[in-house]
């Protein structure tokens, strides 16, 4: 699903934030990618959406090498990856229901499919009966799960979570790792970027860490270990 | 993509209530823009229209001695008819001249009675050539040096009207390159303020931007809410340029016909060439603000 062969990443003039990164996720696999801040966690989750490119390398997502997408191809691929941040990056002034659809009305879906989507993946996320409520008059744990319905929009195959949980308590934190688990087992590829330790160990997935933009260790069933 | 170019289109409109202060103002700059073009346009066609009136009461009198008969004026009719510069000959006999010259002066006892101590008729026949267009003149003149004729001709009279034309021409012009130039800065002026508008709304929507971006919008469906802003920038500020303009020349015009003794038809031209002065000035218009959104996203809009 995911190939990441020898991946640079080099800031001007001469900050290194990936260094040779090599990895391969399987289709339906959970994967963490934990590290410090500022070891290149973010850097390799937004080489994925073609949000930045690598200097050097290859990067294929379902064998589509992105690695020099033209961008004329970047919303093609931003329609297969379901991206969620930890700043909630919300329309304040639309509502929930509102802000699920934009995804698909700026996606040129047409207006019955919309009235048909948004409801469905409101339900996912355990917001249904909040549709027609303002960002503000939700919680932060309600806020990250709209995020999480407007990237399911799309259904997309891949979902990359980067820091979805550093603005939570934990019950939220909970909340939303129990909502990747299960946007995971409908089949879709979850990639979680965090450094938060309770969730890694909870998880018992697959584990990537980083350090000083270097892959240090890849364990299949992994904890946190910095 | 109907319902593409439909959601482009509310995001535009949405832009534009969203900043409504500074839309109107950018309105306003465009609308000053499109009057002073007018203006300028009003000056053409009543500087045409000015001189069409001139010219077509442009005529060169030939006046003849005394002494020349009848048959010889025929003469001179004739073959000032074969020019085919040549639209119009009036003959005024000696008679018909005298009787007019009395009738120009029946208060003034002075020069009647000089006229009377003359003792006949003093006036020689006249002719009164029109040509067809003023240009022509000089041709006519240089017809009538005619060895045949010459001797016959005491005097040809045109000057004047040329120089009447060429005060014309040479006062519009000077009003004219005003316009210009004035026209010129306010594009100018309406350019930068495009591009100012466009650079405020890209600040301002950049989180929706951002959003966009992410969710997998295309470049083309991030931009065109921008290009659309500024088409409808352009559509209001000709609908409102239009709409000032009427009562205005409603009020200019009974003021300018009567500042050149006729009329000048500058209300029924507007109405009768709208489509083509209004849809091009919108077109241009739209076409330099579309210009200047594009630098503008160019330089602010990061996809």
């Amino acid at each position: 699903m995911i190939r990441c062969k020898n991946i640079s990443k080099i800031y001007h003039p001469d900050i290194v934030a990936l260094k040779n990164v090599s990895l391969h996720i399987q289709p339906g696999e959970f994967v963490s990618i934990v590290g410090q801040s500022g070891t290149g966690k973010t850097t390799l989750a937004k080489l994925l959406f073609a949000e930045e490119r690598p200097t050097k390398g290859v990067i294929e997502i379902g064998g589509w090498d992105i690695s020099k997408i033209p961008n004329r191809d970047i919303p093609v691929l931003r329609r297969q990856i379901g991206v969620v941040f930890q700043d909630f990056k919300l329309l304040p002034k639309k509502t929930v229901g509102e802000n699920v659809a934009f995804a698909l009305e700026v996606s040129g879906e047409r207006p019955k499919r919309i009235a048909e989507v948004v409801p469905q993946v409101l339900r996912i996320v355990g917001l249904g009966d909040r549709a027609h409520r303002y960002p503000h008059q939700l919680s932060g744990g309600e806020q990250q799960r709209v995020v999480i319905a407007r990237a399911l929009v799309h259904r997309p195959k891949i979902f990359v979570a980067d820091e979805p949980t550093g603005n939570l308590d934990t019950l939220n934190t909970r909340e939303i790792i129990d909502l990747l688990l299960r946007i995971n087992e409908f089949g879709t590829t979850v990639v979680l970027v965090t450094h938060n330790r309770e969730v890694v160990n909870a998880l018992k997935k697959r584990v990537i860490t980083i350090d000083h933009g270097e892959v240090v260790s890849d364990v299949e069933e992994g904890r946190y270990r910095i | 993509m109907f319902i593409a170019f439909y959601r482009a289109s509310k995001f535009a409109v949405q832009n534009f209530w969203r900043n409504v202060w500074l839309s109107l103002m950018t309105v306003s700059i465009l609308l000053l823009t499109l009057l002073s073009i007018n203006v300028l346009l009003v000056l053409n066609v009543v500087t045409d229209r000015a001189i069409t009136y001139v010219e077509q009461r442009v005529d060169v009198s030939v006046y003849f001695y005394e002494t020349v008969t009848e048959d010889q004026l025929t003469s001179v009719v004739s073959y000032l008819r074969t020019l085919t510069q040549v639209k119009d000959v009036q003959v005024v006999t000696a008679q018909e001249a005298l009787a007019r010259f009395q009738t120009q002066h029946e208060g003034d006892e002075e020069i009647l009675q000089s006229l009377n101590e003359y003792g006949g008729n003093p006036f020689g026949s006249t002719l009164v050539v029109q040509a067809y267009h003023v240009d022509d003149f000089d041709f006519i003149i240089s017809a009538l040096d005619h060895p045949d004729y010459e001797e016959w001709i005491r005097e040809k009279d045109f000057s004047n009207y040329q120089d009447i034309i060429n005060s014309i021409e040479a006062s519009t012009d000077r009003v004219r390159w005003f316009g210009y130039g004035l026209s010129g800065l306010f594009l100018l002026i309406t350019a930068l303020i495009v591009f100012n508008t466009v650079r405020m709304g890209i600040f301002i929507h950049r989180e929706e931007i951002g959003i966009m971006r992410l969710v997998g919008a295309s470049s083309w469906f991030i931009r065109s809410p921008f290009l659309l802003e500024a088409i409808l920038y352009s559509f209001l500020a000709t609908v409102l340029a239009g709409a000032l303009l009427y009562p205005i020349l409603l009020q200019v015009e009974p003021k300018v016909d009567a500042y050149f003794g006729s009329v000048t038809g500058l209300t029924v031209y507007f109405i009768q060439n709208g489509l083509w002065i209004f849809g091009g000035q919108f077109l241009l218009l739209a076409l330099l603000n579309m210009i200047a959104t594009t630098f503008a996203m160019r330089r602010y809009l990061k996809i």
